[in-house]
Order: C-alpha cells, then sequence, then structure tokens
C-alpha cells in the first residue's frame, strides 16, 4: 500500500449490526412465504432398528396435513459434505442407525397440525443390537452400523512423517499418556431450518441456515436429482454455527422434496431438542500421546493414536482425522510423526465439524501431556514451548510454509498478561494459572477445488457494489470483506454494500470453514476492487496527466502519490469516466485460491497445507473451591497472531467467545449419553456459560504481516478455541496439583479426585 | 414445542378457583407458568383446565402481621429482593429468592408456583418423543421407574430454592377450598410421594405463606450449589437456621430426596449445643444419611452426598461466624 | 376454540383471534409477524424470547398470550424511532456487543427492564440480571461492558 490503511484495521461496528439490534435482520424463521406450509421431522426413538413398515396413512387423513414423505419416496442417493464419505439418506431408508434418525416427514398448514401428524405415523421395527462406544465397536463381532463397513471403521489415516522408530531410540526421555475429549454440542442460538419454493418453470430455491450455500447445491442436486443450474441456495442471516451449519440435514432435503411435490413453499425449523441430538457434536475421541524428547526438552518424536466417536454417521470424519494428525506439526517443531487416526462409527448422534474441527481434541492431549512432560522434567510450561517452537522461514517437516510466526511472542505475552513468573507454583493450594498454546491454518489450500471469487462493481455516485459467494455466520465476514474492498478502492464502509451467499447470484465460494473465508473470499475481494480501481486509474491518470502507477485512492479522492491537492474526487473520477463514453458500472473480478506446489490431496501428500498460519497462547488463572469441587476461571489473558487485524473489534470478539466456549468445554459442557439416548437435550441440562461464569478476559495482539493475506490477515475464527481447555485444565493441576486426562473438569470429578488425593 | 390443547379460564375469585379445581379433575392452577408451561409443553402434565388465577385480587402482597409475616402466594420472587419488609427482616428469604432460575423467572415465577412446582427426574423432564424411547415410567402414567427398579414407586427429586429456608423457619401456608381455608405447616404441604408431590386436599389453593415472629430474629441462610450460577436448579440446596439463645439450629435440604426434607437427627445432635469447629465436622458427615439419594438426575448421588457435607459445612460455619 | 383478545404491543391494539395454547411468542411471531422477538429454545431456559410486560422482563414462550392481555407489551420492535437507534441498541452496535444477533434482541430487552430497575448497577448485579440470556457467540464480555458505559451514561445525565 502507497499509504496509510483507513478503514482496514479499524474497529468497526458490523455492517448488519443495527439490523440486528432492531431485530429486523432476517433468519430463516423469520422468513415467510404466501401459502407456505410446515414441516416437522419424525425420528427414531431406538439406537438401531430396521424399519419394517411405516403406516402413514392416518397422518395423510389428518385435517391440515398436506404431505408425508418416508425415506422410500426419495432416490436412492446418499447425501455427505465429504463426496468420498457419503453415508446418509435423507430419510433413513431401510435402517435406523441413533435415536433421532430420520424416519419421516410431514408438512401441513401449520406447525401444531404437523407435529400432531408425527404422532399419528406408526412406523414397526425390528431392534437389532447397538454398540455405544468405539473401543467396542471396534471389535470382533461387534454389532455393525453400517453393514459394509468392518469393525466400524469408516475412515482410517495412518500418516509418518520422518522416522519415528529412530527418533524415540534417540530419545533421552518418552512419556506416554491418554486422554478423552468428549461430546459437546455447538449449540447455536439460533436453531436450523430451511424453506424451500418451486416454481412452476422447475426453478428450487432454498433459503438455509447453512455455513456452505455451494456445498449443500451440489448435494441437494446429486440426491434429488435436480441439476444445479435449478437450484439456487440462499443463506440468511444465520444466527451462529460453530461448524454445526457445516453440513446439511433432512430438513434442506425435505423440504425441497415437498416443495417440488406440492408446489407451496415449505419451511422446516427444528426444536432445540433436534439440534442437540439430530444435528452434529463435537466428536468425542480417545487419544493416546507418546513423546520422546531429549534432555533439553525438544521433542524428537511424536506417536498419536485417536479413535474418533463419529456416531452413526460419517459427516467430515475423513477430513477431521486428517485435520487432528497435521496440525499436530504446529506450533511444535516435531521433526518426526506418527499419527493413527480412526473413526469409528456407534449408534449415537453424529459428530461433524466443529471450531477447530479435530484439532482441540489433539491440542488438548498435546498441551496437557507436555505440561505433565514439563514437571517431569523439571522444565517450565512456557520454557518447554518456546524451546519447540516452529519459526518463520524454518524448513517443516511436513513441507508448511510458515511466512510469519509470532508463537513464541504469544507464549511470552500471554504468560506477562497472567502473571505467570509471580504466580506459577506460587500461589496458595485452591489457586492456579496454566497456559495452553496452538495454531491454526487460514483454510485449506492442498484440495485443489477450494477457491473463491467476488465481484465489486462501481456505480454512479461512488456506490460499490461486492458479490461474494461467503457466508457470514455472524462472524462478520461481510464486513470484513466490506472494509477490504473499501480500503482497496479508497471510499468508507458505508459506501459499500455487500451481497453474500447467494448461489443464483453470487460466485463460487466453498463457505465458511476452515477458517479460510478473510484470506481467501478476502483476497478474492481484493482482486476484484483492485481490478475495478486500475480501470477507473486509467481514465484518472489521463485527467490528472500522472502515472498510473502514481495514484492513490483514499476517502472517495484519487490523487497523485505525495500530492494530495493534485487529483479529484471519486464522484468527479466516475463523471470523467462515463463522459468519456466508458460505459457504467465499473466490474471487476476476482478469484482466489491458495498457492500450491503442485495439486495434492488431504490424505495422501505432503505440501504446504494452509496459505498461512495463525499462532495464540492462552493462559488461564482458576481458584478451585475443595468445598463444592467448583472451579471458577479468574481470567484468561489470550495472545494472538492472526496476522494484520482487519477488524479489531471483531477479532477480540471472536477470542472472547472462544473463551467463554473453551471454559464451557473445559469445565461444563458434556453431552451426556445413556444406551444411546442423550440425557441432556436441552439448554437448561447441556447447560453452557452464562454471563456469570465469564471471566475477566485481555485479549494480547501479537500482529504479524503475512504477505499472502488480505492486508496481512490471518484467520482469528477457530484457532481461538483450540487452547482455552487445555489451558485451563493446565491451571487446575497448579492449583490442587491433580492431573485431569478427561474433560470436562466438573466439581463432580475434582470432589472425588480430591478425595482419592486425601487417601 | 407447541403447548397441548386446553379449556382456558379467569376464575374471579378464589372460591371460583377452587370449585373449577374440584369439578374438573385434571384442571390446573396458573400462576406464573415458568414450571407449569414447560412440562405442559414436554406432555408430562396435560391439564383440560387451566385457571390463570392472576386476574384474583389480593393473592399478591407481603405484609407484616401480628410480628408474623405474610406472603400472598402470587407474589413474584423478585419482589422478595426488592421489598425492604423482606430483604430486613428474613434477608435469607429474598437472597433465596434471587437464587431461583434467571431474573426472568424470578419476575414471572410466584412464590407459590415455586413450592408447588413439580418433582424433576431425568426421564421425566423430556419431550414426549424423548420418553417414547421407553417405557412410560410411573409418573408418566406407565407402571415402571427408571431410576430405581421398583414398581409403582416414583423417586423423583423435589429440587424448589424456596421451600429449604421457608422450612427451617416453620413457616405455615394457607391453602383454601371454597369459601374455607386451613393453616398447615409447610412441611406437610410435601407428601414424599414422587408421583403425586403435593399433600393437598381436592380443590385446595395455596394462598399464602406466613412466617412465624420467631424465626425472624436468628440467623439464617440458604445455600445453592448448582451447574452454573444462574437458570439452573440446585443440584443441592441447603439452608439452615441458628438461634444462639435459644441453642436451637435447624437444618434442610432439597433437590436430594422426594421432598424438601428437614434434617431432623442432626437437628437433635445439635440441639443444645453451640456451634463449633467440633460439632461442625461431627454433624457435616451425617448430612447425606438424610436423605434418600437416588439417580434421578445426571449428578451421581455420591456427588450429591459429598455437596450435602461441604454446603451444611459451610452454611454452620457461616453461622458461627455470624452469631 | 379460539377467543377474541387485544394485546397492546408498542403502543398499538391488536384485536386477534387465538387459541388459549398459544404462547405470547407464537402469537408475535405468527400471528403478527414481529419477528424481532426470537425462539431459541421455546423452553424458557436462554432469553431470546424476552419481551417488556409493564417494563419487565418476560420470557414470550412461557406465557400464554391470553395472560398478555391488558398488558402494555414492548418487543424489539417498540425500541428506537424509525431511522434511530434506542441508546442501548447504539452501545450493542458499537462496542461490538452482538456478533450473530440472534440473542440480541432478547439481550437488549432484558438490560431495558434491568436498567429501569436498578440506580446504579455494579457488574455483579448485571452479569446476574443478564445470565438468563444466552449468547453463544460473544462471551458476553462486550455485552456487559455495553450495559456498564450505558448505565454511566445515564447516571451522567441525570
Ligand atoms: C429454565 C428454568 C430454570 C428454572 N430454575 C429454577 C430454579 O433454579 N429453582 C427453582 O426453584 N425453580 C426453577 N424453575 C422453575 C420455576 O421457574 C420456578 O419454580 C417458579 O418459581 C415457579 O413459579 P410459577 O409461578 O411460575 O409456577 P407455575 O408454573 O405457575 O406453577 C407451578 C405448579 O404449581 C401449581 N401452583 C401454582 N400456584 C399455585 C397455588 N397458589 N396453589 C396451588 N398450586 C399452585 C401449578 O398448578 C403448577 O403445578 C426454573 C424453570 C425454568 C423453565
Ligand atoms: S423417578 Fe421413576 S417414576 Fe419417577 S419420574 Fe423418574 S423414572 Fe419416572
Ligand atoms: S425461547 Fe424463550 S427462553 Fe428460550
Ligand atoms: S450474538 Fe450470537 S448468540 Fe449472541
Amino acid at each position: 500500500m502507497e499509504r496509510e490503511l483507513t478503514v482496514v484495521g479499524n474497529r468497526m461496528p458490523m455492517l448488519d449490526a443495527a439490523a440486528k439490534a432492531k431485530g429486523t435482520a432476517q433468519f430463516i424463521d423469520d422468513l415467510v412465504l404466501p401459502g407456505m406450509l410446515h414441516g416437522k421431522i419424525l425420528r427414531s426413538p431406538l439406537p438401531h432398528a430396521k424399519i419394517l413398515h411405516i403406516d402413514t396413512s392416518k397422518a395423510e387423513k389428518l385435517s391440515g396435513v398436506k404431505g408425508v414423505m418416508t425415506g422410500t419416496d426419495i432416490p436412492d442417493r446418499k447425501y455427505g459434505i465429504v463426496p468420498k464419505a457419503k453415508d446418509e439418506y435423507a430419510l433413513a431408508k431401510t435402517k435406523v442407525r441413533y435415536i433421532g434418525d430420520e424416519v419421516a416427514a410431514v408438512c401441513a398448514v401449520d406447525p401444531e397440525i404437523a407435529e400432531e401428524a408425527l404422532e399419528l405415523i406408526k412406523v414397526d421395527y425390528e431392534e437389532l443390537p447397538a454398540v455405544f462406544d468405539p473401543m467396542e465397536a471396534i471389535k470382533e463381532g461387534a454389532p455393525l452400523v453400517h453393514a459394509d463397513v468392518q469393525k466400524n471403521i469408516s475412515a482410517s489415516i495412518r500418516k509418518e512423517f520422518g522416522d519415528v522408530e529412530k527418533a524415540f531410540g534417540e530419545s533421552d526421555f518418552i512419556f506416554e499418556d491418554t486422554f478423552y475429549s468428549q461430546a459437546v454440542n455447538h449449540a447455536p442460538l439460533e436453531p436450523h431450518g430451511a424453506l424451500a419454493q418451486y416454481d412452476p418453470k422447475g426453478e428450487l430455491t432454498i433459503w438455509s441456515s447453512t455455513q456452505i450455500p455451494f456445498f449443500l447445491r451440489r448435494n441437494l442436486s446429486t440426491t434429488l436429482l435436480v441439476p444445479e443450474s435449478k437450484l439456487r441456495v440462499i443463506k440468511p442471516k444465520v444466527g451462529g454455527g460453530f461448524g454445526q451449519k457445516v453440513d446439511m440435514f433432512a430438513k434442506d432435503f425435505c423440504a425441497c422434496w415437498f416443495a417440488m411435490n406440492i408446489g407451496r413453499p415449505v419451511k422446516f425449523i427444528y426444536d432445540r431438542e433436534e439440534v442437540f441430538i439430530g444435528t452434529r457434536q463435537r466428536h468425542p475421541v480417545y487419544l493416546s500421546v507418546k513423546t520422546g524428547l531429549n534432555k533439553e526438552g525438544n521433542i524428537l518424536a511424536q506417536q498419536f493414536k485417536a479413535y474418533a466417536d463419529g456416531g452413526a454417521y460419517n459427516s467430515t470424519a475423513p477430513v477431521m482425522i486428517t485435520l487432528m494428525g497435521f496440525f499436530l506439526m504446529i506450533p511444535y517443531k516435531v521433526p518426526n510423526l506418527l499419527h493413527e487416526g480412526y473413526h469409528v462409527y456407534t449408534n449415537k448422534p453424529v459428530g461433524g465439524a466443529m471450531r477447530g474441527h479435530g484439532i482441540p481434541q489433539a491440542r488438548f492431549a498435546v498441551e496437557r501431556q507436555l505440561d505433565m512432560i514439563a514437571e517431569r522434567m523439571d522444565l517450565d510450561p512456557g520454557e518447554i514451548r518456546i524451546r519447540n517452537s516452529i519459526h518463520a522461514g524454518e524448513p517443516h517437516p511436513a513441507k508448511f510454509v510458515i511466512n510469519t510466526c509470532g508463537f513464541v511472542d504469544t507464549v511470552k505475552k500471554a504468560a506477562e498478561g497472567i502473571g505467570w513468573a509471580q504466580k506459577r507454583g506460587k500461589l496458595p493450594f485452591g489457586r492456579g494459572v496454566g497456559m495452553a498454546g496452538g495454531s491454526f491454518p487460514s483454510g485449506v489450500s492442498n484440495m485443489s477445488h477450494i477457491s473463491s471469487g467476488a465481484v465489486v462493481q462501481l456505480g454512479r455516485e461512488g456506490a460499490v457494489n461486492v458479490l461474494t459467494g461467503a457466508a457470514d455466520i455472524g462472524q462478520g465476514a461481510e464486513t470484513v470483506i466490506g472494509q477490504i474492498v473499501a480500503e482497496e478502492l479508497g471510499v468508507l464502509l458505508e459506501d459499500v454494500r455487500v451481497t453474500a451467499a447467494d448461489t443464483g447470484i453470487t460466485p463460487l465460494d466453498p463457505g465458511t470453514f476452515g477458517s479460510g473465508v478473510t484470506v481467501r473470499a478476502g483476497n478474492a475481494a481484493r482482486l476484484a476492487a483492485i481490478s475495478v480501481k486500475n480501470k477507473l486509474f486509467e481514465i484518472v491518470s489521463e485527467k490528472l496527466e500522472a502515472s498510473v502507477d502514481d495514484l492513490v485512492a483514499e476517502k472517495r479522492k484519487i490523487y497523485v502519490k505525495g500530492s494530495p491537492d493534485k487529483g479529484m474526487t471519486l464522484s468527479d473520477a466516475l463523471k470523467a469516466y462515463q463522459y468519456g463514453d466508458h460505459p457504467m458500472p465499473i466490474v471487476g473480478r476476482g478469484s482466489w485460491m491458495a498457492p500450491t506446489t503442485e495439486p495434492t490431496t488431504l490424505l495422501k501428500e505432503n505440501g504446504n497445507f494452509a496459505p498461512n498460519y495463525s499462532f495464540m497462547t492462552q493462559a488461564a488463572e482458576v481458584e478451585v473451591d475443595p468445598q463444592t469441587g467448583r472451579v471458577k476461571l479468574l481470567k484468561m489473558a489470550a495472545a494472538h497472531d492472526c496476522g494484520k487485524m482487519i477488524n479489531p473489534l471483531l477479532v477480540e470478539g471472536q477470542l472472547e467467545g472462544s473463551v467463554v466456549g473453551g471454559m464451557g468445554q473445559a469445565l461444563y459442557e458434556d453431552v451426556i449419553v445413556e444406551k444411546g439416548q442423550v440425557m441432556n437435550p436441552s439448554f437448561l441440562d447441556y447447560g453452557f456459560p452464562t454471563a456469570m461464569e465469564m471471566p475477566e478476559i485481555e485479549a494480547i495482539e501479537v500482529e504479524t504481516i503475512d504477505p499472502l493475506g488480505p492486508f496481512g490477515a490471518k484467520e482469528a475464527g477457530e484457532g481461538t478455541q483450540v487452547s482455552p481447555a487445555p489451558a485451563i485444565v493446565n491451571a487446575i493441576y497448579d492449583a490442587i496439583g491433580i492431573d485431569f486426562m478427561e474433560m470436562p473438569v466438573t466439581p463432580e470429578k475434582i470432589l472425588k479426585a480430591l478425595e482419592e488425593k486425601k487417601k | 414445542m407447541r403447548l397441548p390443547k386446553f379449556e382456558y379460564v379467569e376464575p374471579k375469585s378464589i372460591e371460583e378457583a377452587c370449585s373449577i379445581l374440584s369439578d374438573e379433575s385434571s384442571a390446573k392452577i396458573l400462576a406464573g407458568g415458568t414450571d407449569l408451561l414447560a412440562n405442559m409443553k414436554h406432555r408430562v402434565e396435560v391439564p383440560s383446565v387451566l385457571a390463570n388465577i392472576k386476574r384474583i385480587s389480593g393473592l399478591d402482597f407481603i405484609r407484616q402481621d401480628n410480628g408474623a409475616i405474610r406472603i400472598g402466594a402470587l407474589t413474584p420472587l423478585k419482589r422478595l429482593y426488592k421489598t425492604t419488609l423482606v430483604t430486613e427482616k428474613v434477608p435469607a428469604l429474598s437472597s433465596a429468592a434471587a437464587s431461583v432460575g434467571s431474573y426472568h423467572h424470578q419476575t414471572m415465577g410466584t412464590l407459590g408456583g415455586n413450592l408447588c412446582q413439580q418433582n424433576r427426574c431425568k426421564y421425566f423432564n423430556q419431550s414426549q418423543w424423548w420418553r417414547s424411547a421407553r417405557e412410560p415410567c410411573f409418573k408418566a402414567g406407565g407402571g415402571i421407574c427408571h431410576v430405581v427398579n421398583k414398581k409403582e414407586i416414583c423417586y423423583s427429586s423435589y429440587c424448589g430454592d424456596m421451600a429449604p429456608i421457608l422450612l427451617v423457619m416453620n413457616a405455615k401456608v394457607v391453602l383454601a377450598n371454597k369459601g374455607d381455608s386451613r393453616e398447615i405447616s409447610l412441611q406437610s404441604l410435601f407428601s414424599g410421594d414422587g408421583k403425586t408431590p403435593l399433600d393437598t386436599k381436592k380443590g385446595e389453593i395455596l394462598t399464602e405463606i406466613v412466617i412465624p415472629e420467631e424465626a425472624l430474629n436468628s440467623f439464617s441462610t440458604y445455600s445453592k450449589f448448582a451447574n452454573r450460577e444462574s437458570i439452573d436448579f440446585p443440584i443441592v440446596g441447603a439452608a439452615i437456621w441458628s438461634s444462639v439463645q435459644r441453642k436451637e439450629h435447624r437444618v434442610s435440604f432439597t433437590a436430594v430426596d422426594r421432598k424438601p426434607i428437614r434434617a431432623r437427627n442432626i437437628e437433635s445432635v445439635l440441639k443444645g449445643r453451640d456451634l463449633s469447629e467440633e460439632i461442625v465436622e461431627e454433624v457435616a458427615g451425617l448430612a447425606s444419611k438424610e436423605a434418600a439419594l437416588v439417580k434421578s438426575s445426571n449428578y451421581a448421588p455420591s456427588y450429591k452426598r459429598r455437596l450435602m457435607e461441604g454446603l451444611l459445612r459451610s452454611t454452620l460455619k457461616e453461622a458461627m461466624r455470624r452469631s | 376454540m379460539k377467543q377474541e383478545i387485544a394485546l397492546n404491543i408498542n403502543g398499538d391494539t391488536y384485536e386477534l383471534l387465538v387459541s388459549p395454547n398459544q404462547t405470547l411468542l407464537e402469537v408475535l411471531r405468527d400471528n403478527l409477524g414481529l419477528m424481532g422477538t426470537k425462539r431459541g429454545c421455546d423452553l424458557g431456559a436462554c432469553g431470546a424470547c424476552t419481551v417488556l410486560l409493564k417494563g419487565e422482563a418476560y420470557l414470550s414462550c412461557l406465557m400464554l398470550a391470553m395472560d398478555a392481555v391488558d398488558k402494555e407489551i414492548v418487543t424489539i420492535e417498540g425500541l428506537g424511532g424509525r431511522g434511530n437507534l434506542d441508546p442501548l441498541q447504539s452501545a450493542f452496535v458499537e462496542q461490538g456487543a452482538l456478533q450473530c444477533g440472534f440473542c440480541t434482541p432478547g439481550m437488549i430487552l432484558t438490560a431495558k427492564a434491568m436498567l429501569s430497575e436498578e440506580d446504579h448497577p455494579t457488574e455483579d448485579i448485571i452479569k446476574k440480571r443478564m445470565a438468563g440470556n444466552l449468547c453463544r457467540c460473544t462471551g458476553y464480555k462486550k455485552v456487559i461492558e455495553a450495559l456498564q458505559s450505558v448505565s454511566e451514561q445515564t447516571a451522567e445525565e441525570e
């Protein structure tokens, strides 16, 4: 940039913040179409059973019911977010695999009648033996959740970097520990929904609370046999997703199917209970880590084994177990790594992408073990992290290209923020501090089809229209993209209108996952803006008799670098453009994908995984009440290197939300399952943190300027949630001297452990 | 989640409300509705008639009469910490009210409704579909219990936050029935039967809660332990009332049994003694013996036992400090 | 049987035909199209459906529409003028106290009730009163800060 940034880097409210505060922002359940019907889904009450017969006749006869559908009505096509792992029907065909599996759907003139109709559907089941634990499910003779998947292992990976056996041989110390990371639900405040409309020309439009409009379009097309050209997916405002909406659900398919077959718009909105049971959750994982180090505390080798309890279907299975392994390679230098990951089917709710997507589970194990190792080797936990940090520019054992890395700084600053030197090991019993590090990719680069497009139009009076496929789910993607475009064009944010995530209008974008939006969609939008700017600059350079290279656009003005008086306003420039007989509006297009040396695939080859990587350290201070076992998170100091912050207000928001989310996982949240049945499928019983539990949060910036990110940006969405949980559990160790190997660390477990310790 | 269908009435007087209750066997009183309507959405309560008593005047008051504090059944919980008479004379009642649910429940929920709330159980407070995964349990109209393998007994827990503090103050309640009324001890309002937790006669409505004067001049406190510091029902709640002059100390618990309990055994050990560290330790160990703990919630009985002990210890110590 | 009722919402009177089993939330959203009131759980555990009844914070999902007769109801649509925002709404916007915005209308109305009842709420009181409004995005920090700033502002104006 030839000048100071004026829009990027500023704390700015989201473009749609006022609409949200006024209650006029439209979420899926706020959309109503004339003649709209209401759909509901009948779910299996059994964990594993054959469907013998479904009698829908009574439901069909109920007055007000307009349609009833079962698995036999729809084409024999499976859906799935990962093409190779498709294993799910919109409605079960012959078998149900978990309590909550979709069996039938109805639609009626009002939701009350639809609910009544569900009760009139009679399903005859033949119950089958079920399996609820992945370690049981992989045993010979265990019931098979999917008949064609032996030992219930639906995806596995064995990946070695370097020579692990040799490195263990050279290690001075070897430690091996096992951990368990529990199931947690994303619990976005907005329940999932979909609204579909069919027009007689054969065009199908669906509004869906989704993070992935284009993936949804593709899956709707292949399962319902409607060409993608006839399908339009529109994302309204989405009330939080955290990865749970990186998938498609029965509501999407059934809304479309009914709309096509009945000819009236149909809306499905899930109940909170359905969100808990029938969507997705963070995979519970059994983890074991073996780490070899030399005397100085440098990691020489790591062997990692993970059994993920996938529940009844794959969802993102192969991706999840892969991410888990690859990201053991950052933020620490692990010269030799062997990762074995298994995704195991059970008759339980389905695992999927959740903020961090496999990486938080792995990080929990590794960050906990690092602390245990530091203790055994008499090293400071901060020191062992710094000693093992990777560094920018160094060759990387997995061939990642790390252009910027502020990890060491994050360790130091988080430590400073929490008062590490004064506190660690020095606080009275019941109080302690702990830290954990982390790193995260800004999207993925070695899946070659992941790219984003953008269109920028500059019209009369300097009105800027941006079309982007990026899916804003509340994190502020549209605002960030708007800022990038405004900065590049030299206009104000208020001049920019962003139209997003409508497959009928906006360019292709993979969606919101893997924290790639700012970098990928942001770069695409920036390129589109640059293309517009170049067109305009050509005319202006003639008028000002200056070289294009010397022009600067800033605050609705275009002028010659170094002499702000020699210039013109943007609107004059546009007039000149228009009256010079150039067609309006000025349109620029951009698309962007992360540079790859060669097209690689996730599972097979090494290579640079992401355009860039964020780094962070969180340091926690906790207080444990030995009478009740309550752990209170007093403070979290969170230091984060997310490159250039496009909008610090939004980055802080991500950090703060992640701290409380991570605290939820560490201390409060657990999807409790009894014989396949979720025992706490409600906000009341699930109990994620309220304002009362909120700790003091200190957000510390460690800014690096990344060469590949737009204006130097990196991700700030998911990485923030990989380290809070282990930091808290590490702090509990400092407070009471007990190593917890599983989450959540509830008061119940604390009391029990304290009692056992006394003995 | 829709409510089931019912007939809605707004009686204008207590008598009218009582006769609706006695005429219609499955009629129910609607006060704040925060307990009842959630249960109705789950279809574990399906009254044919809902009698909204909030249009009856004179059930929402707090006053002192001949020394005793009298509180109308429809008094919103929030009023209990916003009224000086209560915050000054019975601060423990104020803080108990402030511990119920969230601000919203304290605004909407009434004291009468809180005392009369349904018992809770992890197999009961669930949707109709959820419950269809198992045989219907005894409380929900079936024959078996998923918590304790015994027929026709329900072990659901009483989890209200207001009962314990009122119990240790020996509060009374007034029950009206068609022009008639009787005053009974709060303790005898609770049947101890999980299926029908209230021991009221057909047609009776709770109109008043009476805190005797003798309870007002001694220390009392309610301590609640829940998963989160707001919204959640207690995992265990404990109240104590302690009179130094009379050397009398009363203890009660909620969320540990089929009704809110007075810890009679502990009370008799404490009777006639001054509180001391040793005595506190002695009785803390007795706490869990007072209750029949079962797995009716997602929290293990062994954990509730530890909590009963911990809460008793800390409340008694607080009493020691205060006196 | 449906019954005829009149509700006073945001200063307007609406004559309606409702079933006794309709909650106020259902009537606001389904009958009247006042979509600013959100349904997060429908079981009284998240606060997204908060409305003001005579200035107090009520959960409209746990309340019968019939029960709201004769009580002044204010929904999020009733705050601020046509183009402008109520000071609470502005504070949420400017201080980043919202992300997805789904919890926001409920948060703002609870805050409204709280600020009308508490003179100079401490941070602890603010947290206690707001704790019934769940938010999965913000971690609450900016919400609490926004409320503190509004409360200080009103204190100054007094
Ligand atoms: C999310 C959530 C969290 C909650 N947390 C708590 C908590 O922490 N602690 C707690 O104690 N409660 C809690 N509750 C339950 C409830 O909000 C409170 O108990 C409240 O005080 C109930 O009062 P109400 O007036 O709303 O009762 P209602 O729901 O109106 O009535 C409850 C029952 O009492 C009967 N009843 C009401 N008034 C009378 C009367 N005068 N005479 C005879 N019978 C009557 C009704 O018929 C009904 O069966 C919670 C509820 C929810 C939804
Ligand atoms: S204790 Fe038994 S009978 Fe009672 S509600 Fe629970 S499962 Fe039903
Ligand atoms: S929707 Fe009413 S409290 Fe959640
Ligand atoms: S802003 Fe998303 S739930 Fe609060």
